[in-house]
């Protein structure tokens, strides 16, 4: 434990040197301006601003990436507060109680509850990721081929068993980011794969043309035809403070809220999407008068909105520690650390500790600045909903063309973005989810080369993957968790726990 | 929906068959597989014990072909393609098209005239938006954009062969 203090006390002693206080303070803001964009959410504008971090530091790239990351949180729940727009996916929960309570007047409580649940929730996020990181990255210590592939094929069963929407669609997205890993050069081959002669394609397919493409470019193409802008209520600085029964209300989804969202956070898929939704779910039936819900109750966006935050975070200990992504927005923020040529995994907290305390350490001063600034601010920030969409969405397209194009100058990934813009968009249309297609895409390589260095370690025995007890463990896990995601497929009666949440045939 | 009322109409008369949304997202991927499969013919694919480097894609391809068996299998109470609106779509895929002419003119005619012109488009043609701050939006955006990406944070951005 001393030790983790003195890493931290090392951390801070980077975090709040001016330069990286500045980031993450621009982080903030773009982020929240993000996420209160439709259109734009924490993913895409993520992949918007990778471009820009490749001259800076690496810490500051990824302080500032993943201030973009939480602000984009936060900035969400502001518009499903005030104007019922989920900024983005994740938000879409707050609008139901949050936009009620703004019709009954109640929206700065609403915000500052808000405000304050995504505090403590992230807050909570970045101490169990300073506890848990380390612990994990020395276990993975242990791993070998046979162990990440057993991990990596865990990530997927498990991403089956909480897809938001129907398992098959999901394992059917994943498939498909998994064919499309399979493009470019196989590295214990030489072979070009599924190149049809394009030069350029030798490479693979890059994460922030998929990311940018699937939820950026398709989101604008779903709604480019909307009206003028919104009516928008712009709450004083006074009007913010909930009452005493409004705090009394909101402590305990808060902070059940905060463990859940952390916890859904380590898995993979869309987990602060998933994790708002159970946290809606899970409120509405420890509720005494669950009829409030859907009617202005603050526990509805005390809950979501803290396990949202907090799963924000939770996604950050496999990526940390393992070097594995279990969201996009991971997968691009591992883009953005490789650029600099490190690589994340069981050693960067070892080799790099300024790298992991100081990027821990700007998540408890992002999470401050986060809050100090949107309250006050929240009058000036809700302006851009005042800026008709017809406006905003050409900016965005261009937005979207020039980040994509600047990560490597190339006119391909331009050309990628806007096919998966096309393809995401029809998906859409057909209720898949587009997350496990970012995924797939990460992870096939991954998944692939371990398997193949698993074979040729054991001479084509597949034995070795229930020789080592850690890979047959996380082997068992992962096929007991996707046979219960069947489950309700076989036994009709059987009960899925989407249903319990209102989750069922959520997607995109 | 009971199943008696997707195959009987008001009449009682057995309704017509016609395809439903996840039947026909579920035949896409089996094709899409199929197409896979055929494409991976080119890659050696070793063995079980030495998988090749067409191995993984022909797994991964057959898992897909199966999703969407299972998929188009179980899509018969999905919602009929009919019920799908597309009232976006024109719009949509004339913003692709404009923004594929942008891609192509981006490396010819330079970052900052692409962009003021994708904009004249967006905002004036699709949008019908007022000449002045349709100028205004389209000029500021391609000068501020080229100056915050291009000079300050040194993202290296295609000029036209004019230098501009």
């Amino acid at each position: 434990m001393a030790e983790t203090f003195q890493n931290l006390l090392l951390g801070f002693s980077i975090a709040l040197t001016p330069s990286i206080l500045v980031y993450a303070f621009a982080g903030c803001i773009i982020g929240t301006l993000v996420g209160m964009m439709p259109g734009l959410g924490p993913l895409a504008g993520i992949s918007l601003l990778l471009p820009a971090t490749f001259g800076l530091n690496p810490i500051v790239a990824i302080v500032l990436l993943s201030g973009v990351y939480y602000g984009a949180m936060y900035g969400g729940s502001t518009t499903s507060i005030l104007v019922r727009i989920p900024g983005e996916a994740a938000s879409v929960m707050t609008c139901i109680d949050g936009y009620e309570m703004t019709k009954n007047g109640r929206a700065g409580p609403a915000l500052a509850i808000a405000a304050i649940g995504s505090f403590i929730a992230g807050t909570v996020g970045v101490v169990g990721l300073m506890l848990l990181a380390p612990t994990l990255a020395e276990f993975a210590l242990r791993f070998g081929p046979p162990e990440y592939t057993a991990l990596l094929m865990m990530g997927l069963f498990i991403l089956a068993y909480m897809s938001g929407g129907s398992t098959i669609k999901t394992l059917a997205s994943a498939g498909l980011g998994l064919l499309l890993g399979m493009i470019g050069i196989d590295v214990m081959s030489g072979y070009t794969r599924f190149s049809f002669g394009i030069v350029e394609l030798g490479d693979g397919v890059g994460i922030v043309p998929v990311a940018v493409g699937l939820f950026g470019i398709s989101e604008i193409l779903l709604t480019a035809g909307q009206a003028a802008a919104v009516k928008v209520q712009r709450p004083r600085l006074r009007d913010l403070i909930p009452s005493r029964e409004e705090f009394r209300l909101s402590a305990g989804p808060i902070a059940r809220g905060s463990l859940l969202g952390f916890l859904i956070g380590i898995i993979p898929g869309s987990a602060h999407i998933i994790s708002s939704f159970v946290s809606y779910g899970m409120e509405r039936r420890l509720a005494k008068d669950p009829e409030r819900f859907g009617k202005g109750a603050i526990e509805g966006v005390a809950g979501p909105e803290s396990a949202n935050n907090a799963a924000a975070s939770g996604a950050f200990v496999p990526m940390m520690a393992l070097g594995i992504p279990t969201s996009p927005v991971t997968a691009v923020m591992i883009a953005a650390i490789m650029v600099h040529g490190i690589s994340p995994g069981p050693l960067l907290i070892s080799q790099q500790p300024e790298l992991f305390w100081g990027f821990v350490a700007s998540m408890y001063v992002g999470n401050v600045v986060l809050l100090i600034l949107n309250l006050p601010m929240v009058g000036l920030f809700v302006n851009l909903l005042r800026i008709p969409y017809s406006y905003l969405y050409p900016c965005i397209l261009a937005f979207c063309i020039l980040g994509t194009y600047s990560v490597a100058n190339s006119m391909l990934d331009v050309w990628m973005m806007l096919i998966m813009g096309g393809i995401g968009y029809i998906l859409r249309k057909f209720h898949y989810d587009l997350a496990p297609i970012a995924l797939g895409l990460v992870l096939a390589p991954m998944l692939e080369l371990s398997l193949r260095q698993s074979l040729a370690m054991s001479a084509g025995d597949y034995g070795i993957f229930l020789e080592r007890p850690i890979a047959t463990t996380m082997f068992a896990l992962g096929v007991l968790l996707f046979l219960l995601a069947l489950k309700p497929l076989i036994f009709k009666k059987s009960r899925d726990w989407r249903k319990t949440v209102g989750l069922e045939g959520e997607q995109g | 929906m009971p199943a008696s009322e997707l195959s009987r109409d008001g009449a009682g008369n057995p309704a017509p068959w016609r395809l439903r949304s996840d039947q026909l997202s579920g035949l896409m991927l089996i094709l899409l597989a199929l197409y896979i499969g055929w494409e991976n013919r080119a890659y050696p694919l070793g063995s079980l014990q030495e998988p090749g480097p067409g191995y993984v894609p022909l797994l991964i391809a057959i898992f897909l072909g199966a999703m969407g068996l299972l998929i188009a299998l179980g899509g018969g109470k999905s919602q009929r393609l009919t019920a799908i609106t597309w009232p976006e779509a024109t719009r949509a895929i004339v913003i692709l098209l404009a923004c594929g002419v942008g891609a192509f003119a981006l490396e010819r005619i330079g970052y900052r005239l692409t962009v003021i012109a994708l904009l004249i488009f967006f905002l004036g043609v699709l949008e019908r938006r007022r000449p002045l701050p349709v100028a205004l939006v389209s000029l500021g955006f391609g000068f501020i954009s080229y100056y915050v990406v291009g000079d300050l944070l040194h993202v290296p951005l295609p000029r036209s062969p004019w230098g501009f």
